[in-house]
């Protein structure tokens, strides 16, 4: 017999304790994420209301290019009697005031707050360049032998457990361990050792000298290396395991060697995730600024790492000569400190008097800094989509 | 004597497993085996599932020593007349000569024309016109040439599932090994696609000794000559196909023919 129908909800909540616990649930984390994306969107907001105004102009073209070509430099500003301020550099300061005469009134000089930030861009590129080179070598190395020829066990755990640590370490003990390692003790080939050399061993036509490498891109970039290391690793070897193991199984099966197989049936396919994830440490390299306090990085410096002197060559010199001393001017580059972006920042922000010039350029080098980190972001964005458009199996 | 004459006349068996125990670290999986694979006869292994079938497959080309602490604890495996477990077995020339084909159907996310020639460039082969020509008569040899002879440089992942097993085989013969293993070849296909498989079998028997694994009893009696059952990693029995089927000399391969341990 079928019960009569009636207009009742046989399904109505009945609002209990569970129902509401449901409720408040959901609102906390809805109102945890809401406030994660506010806070998020307030950083990005300040930086471009203060930032855009430094690097963007009204007139053609643009952009400040003076402000993205010029190294930083010292600030003067003149003030005449009407209260109006004059911003010049070292050099316009003498003029300015000879043409304001008896209306001269102050002079202020701002340090590092004027010119430009291209010092630091150029700076950190270089840091970046060496160190994801490194890192990539030795953490793409490191990954495929963990993920394809080290033996599961004790062993490969305590690897493991290191790498995990390695993350886990302060910037700033990186710092100092480059400091010791790569500025102090790390080998070097010279003529004479220098009388600070760990010990040096000569070889006849040189001396390999353990008297380490100076502050320098160099120095800073194997700092920076190991500081990203984890996050490569990891990423690889993730990517590496993402590989179906049925294709180093039908590579073994048809007599592949171990290398063969990684080289042609596992590295392809994991190259794409790879290269993302190194962008993403590129982006982390270029953010630390106390692994490179100590190893590479200045406070000012008025030259770009390319701008040496170097004996002019005599005029009838060989073309030899010439192409050794391109090379130099080349490698050069590398044993050379420099300016960072990073490390501009703190300065601007934290070694001078405060005022509304030092304001200006710090938010105008952070709204670059962050543009140049997005921009890299979003590129390893692209171009996970397009790979794995192309990779897929 | 005649088994004297007898054994003159035909060859030696191209695989002979003598007396094998295999293990799984502490667990035996393969319990005495013996085993005989004559030239240029398909061998069919059946049995439930776990019954070590795959296991004894992958003994012949070695592939279990990927798994750590699988070993062979007692007797042998000859392949041509020689231990493979000599120490001057060299893996890749073996697995050159013993090629295998998967039970999940893997080509390489290349074109169809590099997923044939993989294995003979991986063995040190640049000519291009040799290629060109192991690569057609691969293809030829697996039912393939004719489909794909316009599209060598599309992508293999394009093809439908049982083209894809095809590419498998002919990727596997392209290295010309004399013995080929295949490993549940058809279970993850349709009806159609597995006849296709069977009957490419026979062909490839002619070239080739294979060895499959299979689950499904029809699919024994239709392919193979010779059938090996085995059961909780022991062999029950090894006969000729027709002999297994319709006259089995052992209790437990009757039950397992009719769907009925008892």
């Amino acid at each position: 017999m079928n019960p009569a129908p009636t207009n009742d909800n046989p399904f109505a909540g009945d609002n209990s304790g569970i129902q509401q616990r449901e409720t408040a649930a959901r609102w906390a984390l809805r109102v945890g994420s809401y406030i994660v994306v506010l806070i998020t969107l307030a950083i990005m907001l300040h930086i471009f209301v203060k930032g855009a105004p430094v690097v963007f102009q009204a007139k053609w073209p643009f952009v400040n290019t003076q402000f993205l070509t010029e190294l930083p430099a010292t600030l003067h500003v003149i003030e005449d009697q009407q209260g109006n301020h004059i911003e010049t550099d070292v050099n316009g300061a003498d003029a300015v005031k000879k043409k304001l005469g008896e209306d001269f009134r102050a002079e202020k000089t701002i340090s590092y707050s004027g010119g430009g930030i291209l010092g630091p861009i150029v700076g950190t590129a270089l840091l970046v360049v060496v160190s994801v080179g490194v890192a990539l070598f030795l953490g793409v190395a490191c990954a495929i032998y963990l993920s394809e020829y080290a033996k599961h066990g004790k062993f490969l755990e305590m690897v493991r457990l290191a790498i995990l640590n390695l993350a886990g370490v302060p910037s700033v003990v990186f710092g100092l361990f480059g400091l010791g390692a790569f500025v102090l003790t790390a080998p070097t080939f010279v003529d004479v050792p220098a009388e600070r050399s760990v010990f040096s061993i000569p070889l006849g036509f040189t001396t390999l000298s353990f008297e380490g490498w100076d502050t320098c891109v160099l120095s800073g970039g194997f700092t920076l290396a190991f500081v990203i290391l984890p996050v490569i690793i990891t990423a690889s070897e993730q990517c590496l395991q993402a590989v179906p193991q049925g294709f180093r199984e039908t590579s073994m099966a048809l007599g592949a060697t171990r290398w063969q197989t990684i080289r042609y049936s596992v590295l392809p396919f994991a190259t794409p995730g790879i290269l993302t994830s190194s962008i993403l440490g590129i982006a982390r390299a270029a953010g630390e600024t106390a692994p490179i306090m100590f190893t590479a990085a200045l406070a000012f410096k008025d030259k770009l790492p390319w701008q040496k002197d170097l004996p002019p060559l005599p005029a009838d010199a060989s073309i030899f000569a010439h192409w050794e001393q391109s090379v130099s001017r080349f490698l050069g580059i590398f044993t050379e400190s420099v300016q960072a972006l990073p490390y501009h920042i703190y300065t601007l922000a934290a070694k001078i008097p405060q005022n509304e010039y030092a304001e200006r350029a710090q938010y105008g080098s952070v709204f670059v800094f962050l543009v140049l980190v997005a921009s890299l972001a979003a590129s390893s964005v692209l171009l996970r989509k397009r790979l794995r458009a192309k990779y897929r199996w | 004597m005649s088994a004297d004459s007898t054994a003159q006349s035909t060859p030696p068996p191209v695989v002979q497993v003598r007396d094998m125990d295999f293990c799984y670290g502490a667990s035996k999986a393969l319990f005495d085996i013996n085993l005989k694979v004559e030239y240029h006869r398909v061998t069919a292994l059946i049995g439930p599932s776990g019954c070590g079938k795959s296991t004894l497959l992958r003994c012949i080309n070695r592939m279990n020593d990927r798994v750590p602490s699988a070993r062979v604890t007692k007797g042998e495996v000859l392949v041509k007349g020689k231990n493979i477990h000599d120490a001057d077995v060299d893996l890749t020339q073996l697995r050159k000569q013993v090629g295998m084909v998967f039970q999940k159907s893997n080509p390489f996310p290349k074109s169809i024309y590099e997923n044939v020639a993989y294995g003979l460039r991986i063995h040190g082969e640049k000519n291009k016109s040799v290629l060109d020509e192991a690569v057609e008569r691969s293809l030829t040899h697996a039912a393939l040439w004719e489909e794909l002879k316009d599209r060598l440089q599309a992508n293999a992942l394009a093809l439908s599932g049982g083209q894809q097993q095809r590419l498998c085989i002919a990727r596997a013969i392209a290295t010309v090994p004399d013995v080929l293993l295949m490993d549940e070849p058809c279970s993850a296909l349709d009806p159609i696609s597995t006849l296709k498989i069977e009957e490419l079998m026979h062909q490839l028997a002619h070239e080739f000794t294979v060895v499959i694994v299979t689950h499904n009893m029809q699919q024994a009696v239709r392919v193979s000559d010779y059938t090996a059952f085995l059961h909780l990693g022991k062999l029950i029995e090894f006969a000729p196909t027709e002999e297994l089927f319709t006259n089995p000399r052992e209790k437990l391969t009757e039950a397992y023919l009719r769907g009925t341990f008892s």
